[in-house]
């Protein structure tokens, strides 16, 4: 069943540079939840404490009650909570199959044989369309087939909560679309709930039920996606004040 | 009645362990002289395999890895002088000696990546040789000079058993699920981590291991040379010849080692015959050529541009 | 002065710019707006020669520099502001300023030029010795501008100036680059902050996807619900 993560009063701090400063959210349930900001808000580092790639300066994060704020990564994908990552990792070398199978052998479902994970790689693939490719390098696929491949690992570790930093970034409009119907059939089919880290406006208020928007560390506004981008905070944030005076 | 299928093994593996049966077997008839040149072959191989478990699976580059050979005859020679255990005694402390020493060593610097795990592993031979060169127990680093029956014989065997088991080791690790993770940590760390490979956990399996075959290769090395040396125990140009040897060989590959320690052998005698010293010279513009030109060694470029030999050679 | 032609850019197999196509008028001050991940950046990064194009072509001044790199703009006449500054912490603050006249152009008459900044920064000569790691953001962003004036431009190109300042002091920063255009230096400005770049502005582009969906006088562009449109992907 799908965990429920709570993240309380998280901050995270690089030396002198605050970038987290007291957010609180939940996560689970199946939901889409969208994190928007501007430039240089916070929402990565967020996404890293959530996902145990850093761990919180101060503020907790538990799942189903139990405290996670100093789990690796690696743990937390035991939870069923997997991320993926902005520029897409794949396992150069490997072929997609292989890539997926380790994800197969190594995430919840621990399968031990390979043989029988580069098998039911095959399955994952053909979720995101790439089973054509799945005996290919790699270091062969183009950005966007390397995107997918980061989407089916992450499915592969049998994760119930996934925690997607930007992965429908840098798309042409065609892409976009096929990104949005394809995580759309997708998650009907496998009941995942996600945190949707984005700049893509479209994706974003296309997919989520509730959107959270962060500005320098903190949280400014959260609701369905059509409240917040009526919310003036929100609007001022990412267009600046009407107030600002800069007359000559 | 029907016989269980056997498993299926690759070629190389039946190669390699098919040739090491046939020596086993043909052993004691060979002479003395040669007898000797193959132990120190055999050494030398144990020694590149054990590093390849760690360097050539996960691509940490550990130049520190002569400490564990170090430990290892450390453990022979005070076992042999000051406890009066038999030789094999001494090599099974010795592998258990350098296996809880690398534990400790891994322990702290596995946590460094790249260039950073390789600087830190530079400095442990240092300290080793520091520490030993101060402990009372050891003469202050006068060294320990022994005094064993001379058994090729005995040598072989012992030799022999360690290299069969590292071999056999290699295989099964790299074919099965710890296989992939392994493979994935060295491809990328961070995304293997995110999908549940505890990475923490099995650079230092591999370390310790690395570790335990190194000690107990290290014994057998300083049973056959008669004499523990503190200078030369941790020395770190041999720590680069080991590394030469997967170099060459084909790091992360299972016939890489050997071949890697045939060669090297092989020049060292060679080139140590005619200068002192210029077999290093030698070894290392081999490297360098292979670094420029075929960087994943012998076996590792053959299965790269030969894609027929790829079934037979790993 | 400068005109961006039919541009397609992006990075390592990322597309990121698709036909982008803009003028910056001589003497005039041109914004480039829009939500992020629109391409305002590499836009810019595009004239300043640190990303080269697949397509298109950059002219500057009838010369084509869609191949010149990056080193050769300032030389030409183009100065940049980068986003976030750059500074170099460890030189003070005129030291930096100094290495805005690095070209042999720009450097002959660096003590005047020098003296330019300080009167329209005077707050620089205040803190002319300090190291640049210690200055406020404001006093940052006015050395990074100071810095590019060194050089002599032609044409001054910022990349989000606002970035990290109070509101206050982006006022105060956007009434000193309004005056440096008005001085008649060419200036093509991008920025997340809509409203405060288009009151300073003669021209707009606004960015979305890598393209232009919009351009005009400021005045057109104003539209608040327009642009919330653009900026949060309304249809």
């Amino acid at each position: 069943m799908s965990p429920t993560l709570e993240a309380s009063g998280i901050h995270k701090y690089f030396g002198g540079v605050k970038a987290v400063q007291g957010v609180s959210l939940t996560l689970g349930g199946g939901r889409i939840v969208g994190l928007i900001g501007p430039n240089g808000s916070g929402k990565s580092t967020l996404l890293n404490v959530l996902a145990g790639v850093e761990k919180p300066t101060k503020g907790t994060v538990t799942v189903d009650g139990r405290r996670v704020d100093r789990w690796p990564a690696h743990r937390m994908v035991g939870l069923g909570i997997a991320k993926t990552h902005q520029i897409p990792k794949p396992f150069l070398a490997m072929t997609g199959r292989e890539n997926v199978a380790v994800a197969m052998m190594y995430g919840r479902r621990r399968e031990a044989e390979p043989a029988a994970a580069l098998e039911e790689s095959l399955r994952i693939l053909a979720l995101v369309g790439l089973e054509g490719r799945a005996d290919t390098p790699a270091s062969n696929l183009s950005v966007q087939q390397r995107k997918r491949l980061e989407f089916a690992r992450a499915l592969a570790t049998g994760a119930s909560l996934l925690l997607l930093d930007e992965i429908f970034a840098g798309l042409s409009p065609e892409e976009l679309r096929d990104a949005i119907s394809l995580f759309t059939r997708v998650q009907k089919e496998l009941g995942f709930g996600a945190l949707v880290v984005e700049h893509v406006m479209q994706a974003v208020m296309t997919l989520s039920d509730h959107v959270v928007v962060i500005e320098e560390g903190r949280k400014i506004a959260e609701g369905s996606p059509k409240e917040v981008v009526e919310n003036p905070a929100v609007i001022e944030a990412y267009l600046g004040t009407e107030a600002t005076d800069a007359a000559p | 009645m029907k016989l269980p299928k056997l498993p299926v093994y690759g070629p190389s593996l039946w190669g390699l362990g098919g040739s090491l049966l046939l020596l086993g077997g043909v052993a004691p008839w060979i002479p003395v002289f040669p007898l000797i040149i193959l132990v120190n072959l055999l050494i030398f191989a144990a020694l590149a395999y054990s590093l390849n478990l760690i360097t050539g699976l996960t691509g940490y580059v550990n130049f520190g890895h002569v400490v564990f050979m170090a430990v290892g005859a450390y453990s022979l020679g005070y076992s042999v002088e000051t406890l009066r255990w038999h030789p094999l005694g001494g090599v099974a402390l010795g592998a258990l000696t350098a296996l809880v020493v690398s534990l400790g060593i891994g322990a702290v610097t596995l946590r460094f990546r790249g260039v950073y795990f390789a600087i830190a592993s530079l400095v442990t031979p240092l300290a080793g040789l520091n520490i030993v060169l101060v402990l009372p127990a050891l003469d202050d680093g006068q060294g320990i000079v022994l005094n064993p029956a001379f058994e090729p014989l005995s040598w072989f065997y012992t030799i022999w058993i360690i290299i069969a088991a590292e071999v056999g080791l290699t295989y099964w690790i790299t074919h099965g699920r710890l296989g992939y993770g392994i493979r994935a940590i060295k491809s990328d760390e961070d995304a293997a981590k995110s999908l549940g490979v505890n990475a923490p956990h099995l650079k230092l399996f591999l370390f310790a291991l690395s570790g335990l075959f190194a000690g107990a290769a290290g014994g057998v090395y300083a049973w056959t040379t008669s004499g523990v040396f503190p200078y030369a125990a941790f020395d770190l140009t041999f720590s680069l010849l080991m590394l030469a040897m997967i170099v060459i060989g084909g790091m992360g590959t299972l016939l890489g080692p050997m071949i890697g320690a045939v060669i090297v052998n092989l020049l060292s005698r060679f080139f140590l015959a005619i200068f002192i010293g210029t077999q290093f010279i030698i070894i290392g513009l081999v490297v360098i050529v292979i670094a420029l030109f075929i960087p994943e060694g012998i076996v590792g470029t053959l299965r790269k541009y030969v894609p027929e030999l790829r079934r037979i050679l790993e | 002065m400068l005109r961006l032609d039919g541009i397609h850019a992006g990075y390592d197999g990322t597309q990121v710019l698709r036909d982008v196509t803009l003028t910056a008028e001589e003497g005039a001050m041109t914004v480039l707006i829009g939500p992020n991940g629109a391409g305002k950046s590499t836009t810019l990064k595009v004239v300043n020669g640190l990303v080269r194009p697949t397509r298109g072509h950059v002219v500057f001044r009838g010369d084509d520099i869609t191949r010149m790199p990056a080193h050769a703009r300032p030389d030409k006449g183009i100065a940049a502001c980068p986003e976030g500054r750059r500074l170099f912490p460890l030189l003070t603050t005129e030291g930096n300023l100094r290495l805005g006249a690095y070209t042999k152009r720009a450097r002959s008459s660096a003590d005047e030029t020098l003296a330019y900044v300080y009167e329209l920064f005077p707050r620089l000569r205040e803190r002319a010795r300090v190291k640049a790691g210690r200055l406020s953001g404001g006093e940052q962003q006015m050395v990074g501008i100071g810095r590019a004036l060194m050089s002599k431009p032609s044409i001054l190109v910022l990349d989000e100036p606002s970035l990290g300042l109070a509101p206050k002091l982006v006022s105060e920063i956007f009434v000193k680059i309004r005056k440096l255009r008005e001085a008649g230096l060419t200036v093509l400005m991008v920025e997340q902050n809509a409203y405060a770049a288009l009151r300073i502005a003669d021209f707009g582009y606004v960015m979305q996807n890598g393209h232009v969906v919009k351009s005009g006088p400021p005045a057109e562009l104003l539209d608040l619900e327009d642009l919330r449109k653009t900026y949060f992907a309304i249809p």
